[in-house]
């Protein structure tokens, strides 16, 4: 009887849409660094961990307002231990593992085993409840006992839970914890230096009368003060053969520093272009339309630098020195394999919502045809734009699932036809294209908003703006019109096409998304 | 003597070049140096040997040069703009169209002469860039430029200025009127004015004056008619 129930509630809970949804959301809130409202909840907690401290601080010598310790001892150490319990909670699924188990066992035809699957639960969570963040925020509710004063001292684990909040600490250990091995090393030499010189100190001094070294303790205190190159004074050795202690300990001690020193930099110097990689991907997710550009060669150079004009774009290669190029051109740049999908989890972005297109610009057929391959692998429906550098291979790229293909050698050939066949047209179009004249031929998407005030091409007043509407392209027609006439009905999604100085045209399109009363 | 396409080059470029202009000129002619190993997609052409010594006799004797265009596309940047140069300095009124590779040959060769210089990494980029930011421009501006749709551009001389009273060219509504658009007023020198720059607002509409418009075939002709001809 027992068991059915807990095995229903563990699946109604596992199939609970609300239930889930919750559980995810405090999940989010509490672990996931990619949620965008955990900052607040970690602001809100940095808070509170200050207020505590605070109230510690002038507890020692002056009176602290009752209000402030009622807060600090209860409303605090409450808030933390449902924030304990909370992470206890989604630390892992109970529902999982018991379903889990009843599935194993009717596969096996046994009965459910429900012994079984506490004592899962019980170990999974212990491991929890004894992981050093579980530790510490454990002791941070300790203070809630505030009446045992010398609980009170646990208010600084409050101050230990700041790791969790702020990221950098989180990177600072990390770094040094890859020099765990050579922190160890010099642990064990600086201990046996301090061992050594202590008894050697306290065996030539404890029995001089003039010495102010008198036990052990002393001895020991004198070492570490000397060895870390502290030297209060407050003890020196008195006989000669103690200060000939000293003099090994201190060039000890010096050495000691230096490697220190030294570790703590090369860790950071190795680690420093992860950090900003890390760094760079966190940012990544704050973009909303962005382009990804394969490769950094010479055309994909200069189409970085027309795009990024307008618009946001990252740039992905696998060589150190061309991303090296990209960043210092000023662009997001990140040494990640293009043709790799590894490379796009680790992006951890949202390709359908948040790119606009991939665009495979390795001067190398090879490489781009890997590299949209790679994309359509997990995506069928971004779109892909690749260059092509030699004829033969144009089928696969097509093969491959690219939306647009470009041929330079081919675009020199169209160049060379238009020049040849139509002098005019191609002296105009490109005065237009290029970025050096003042004048541009823009396109501008007709928006509901717009909708509101002009329904019809007669009510577009783009002379008053200096414009020309050279025609509208109808969505629903897929056609473009030239010169509509004015009683011409726009629609959402439909484009005009205007000509115009650049500035006009960015002032009209503001003029269209105003609300006007007719 | 041929009026001919001269392509300098024995490359992927010239091929791409000779197809797109042979419906121009009969003619095509490409040059190889001796050094270029032999394509079978270019034996359709008329093939030459040429080297950079500056003898251009060959070229003197046979060719309208005046009429004829030079596509200078050889591989190396160096040799390109020496071959550019060996040309200007032979013959005064060719047409040279030269590839450019970087944005630093590209002003090397339009100081050694070239008519119109094609960088080309600029121009895919620009083709990129103008393919994802403004697909429906691109599209209009490719069918016009292909004649994919009826639409034209065409360089129209004023001849007959009485029909448009002394008026200024924006106040003239155009596309209603005519059915065609006024781009802009070209001067004698080449250089052209924005129909809506203050330059152009303040220039009375007058004999020789060039426009260059945007229409229908049959519109920009009815216009032609209008004013007295095309340029």
């Amino acid at each position: 009887m027992m068991k059915r129930l807990i095995l229903d509630a563990a699946f109604f809970l596992n199939t609970s849409k609300a239930y889930q949804a919750n559980k995810r959301f405090v999940y989010n809130v509490l672990e996931n660094d990619n949620y965008k409202y955990k900052k607040y909840f970690d602001m809100f907690m940095i808070t509170l961990i200050m207020i505590s401290v605070i109230v510690l601080i002038r507890e020692v010598k002056f009176h602290v307002n009752d209000f402030f310790l009622y807060f600090n001892n209860y409303i605090i150490s409450i808030i933390f231990l449902i924030e304990y319990l909370l992470r206890l909670w989604v630390s892992s699924s109970v529902s999982q593992i018991v379903i889990k188990h009843n599935e194993h066992d009717t596969m096996l035809g046994k009965e459910f085993n429900l012994f079984a699957s506490l004592v899962d639960i019980g170990k999974i969570k212990l491991k929890y409840i004894t992981s050093m963040r579980a530790i510490i925020d454990l002791l941070a509710i300790v203070p809630f006992f505030h009446q045992l004063r010398l609980l009170r001292i646990f208010i600084l684990f409050r101050v230990f839970k700041l790791f969790r909040y702020a990221r950098s600490f989180q990177t600072f250990t990390s770094v040094l914890a890859t020099k765990k091995f050579e922190f160890l090393t010099l642990l064990m030499f600086s201990s046996i230096v301090i061992f050594v010189s202590s008894v050697l100190i306290y065996v030539m001094e404890a029995n001089n009368p003039n010495s102010p070294i008198d036990t052990l303790y002393e001895a020991i205190y004198w070492s570490i003060v000397t060895i870390s190159t502290v030297g209060y004074g407050d003890i020196t050795p008195a006989t000669d053969a103690g200060r000939l202690v000293a003099m090994f300990v201190i060039v000890a001690g010096v050495a000691v520093l230096a490697f220190t020193t030294s570790l703590v930099v090369s860790a950071f110097t190795e680690k420093l272009d992860e950090i900003k990689e890390t760094k760079t991907v966190d940012d990544l997710k704050k973009l909303e339309k962005f382009y990804i550009i394969c490769g950094y060669e010479k055309i994909a150079q200069e189409v970085a630098i027309q795009l990024s004009k307008n618009n946001n774009l990252i740039v992905l290669d696998e060589n150190i020195d061309r991303i090296k190029k990209a960043q210092k051109d000023g662009f997001t740049a990140l040494n990640y394999d293009p043709g790799s999908v590894d490379s796009y989890k680790k992006l951890n972005i949202d390709i359908d919502t948040q790119v606009k297109a991939i665009l495979c610009l390795r001067e190398n057929d090879v490489e781009n045809v890997y590299t949209a391959l790679t994309v359509r692998s997990f995506n069928k429906d971004i779109y892909i734009l690749s260059l092509l550098m030699k004829e033969i291979n144009r089928k696969k790229l097509s093969f491959t699932g690219i939306n647009e293909i470009l041929y330079s050698k081919e675009l020199v050939g169209l160049i060379a036809k238009e020049f040849v066949g139509k002098p005019v047209a191609f002296e105009v179009i490109h005065a237009l294209r290029s970025e050096y004249t003042s004048v541009d031929i823009q396109e501008i998407i007709v928006t509901q908003r717009m909708l509101t005030s002009f329904t019809l091409v007669e009510q577009l007043h783009n002379a008053q703006y200096r414009l020309i509407l050279l025609g509208i392209y109808k969505q629903t027609h897929k056609r473009f019109f030239f010169n509509p006439i004015d009683s011409t009905v726009l629609e959402q999604g439909d484009y005009l096409v205007l000509i115009g100085n650049s500035v006009f045209i960015k002032e009209y399109e503001k003029y269209l998304h105003k609300k006007i009363n007719r | 003597m041929k009026i001919s396409a001269l392509i300098f080059g024995y490359n992927d470029y010239a091929w791409h070049i000779a197809k797109n202009v042979m419906h121009k000129y009969k003619d095509i002619s490409i040059f190889k140096l001796e050094s270029d190993e032999p394509r079978a997609e270019l034996d359709m052409f008329e093939i030459e040997n040429f080297d950079l010594s500056d003898e251009w006799s060959v070229l003197k004797n046979n060719y309208d040069i005046e009429n004829s265009i030079a596509f200078c596309i050889l591989e190396d940047n160096a040799e390109n703009i020496f071959l550019t140069l060996s040309l200007r300095a032979a013959f005064e009124n060719l047409t040279i169209i030269a590839l450019s590779k970087n944005k630093e040959s590209a002003n090397k060769l339009s100081m050694a002469g070239a008519t119109k210089v094609i960088p080309l990494v600029q121009t895919t980029a620009s083709i990129i860039t103008d393919m994802l930011d403004k697909p429906i421009v691109t599209e209009v501006l490719h069918n016009i430029l292909y004649e994919k749709s009826d639409l034209k551009v065409a360089q129209l001389e004023i001849k007959n200025h009485i029909c448009f009273e002394g008026k200024y060219p924006s106040d003239i509504d155009w596309s209603r009127k005519y059915g065609i658009i006024v781009l802009s007023v070209m001067h004698e020198d080449g250089s052209s004015e924005f129909i809506f720059s203050s330059q152009a607002k303040h220039h009375v509409i007058q004999d020789g004056d060039i426009f260059v418009v945007v229409g229908y075939e049959t519109d920009i002709k009815e216009f032609e008619k209008l004013i007295g001809g095309e340029s």
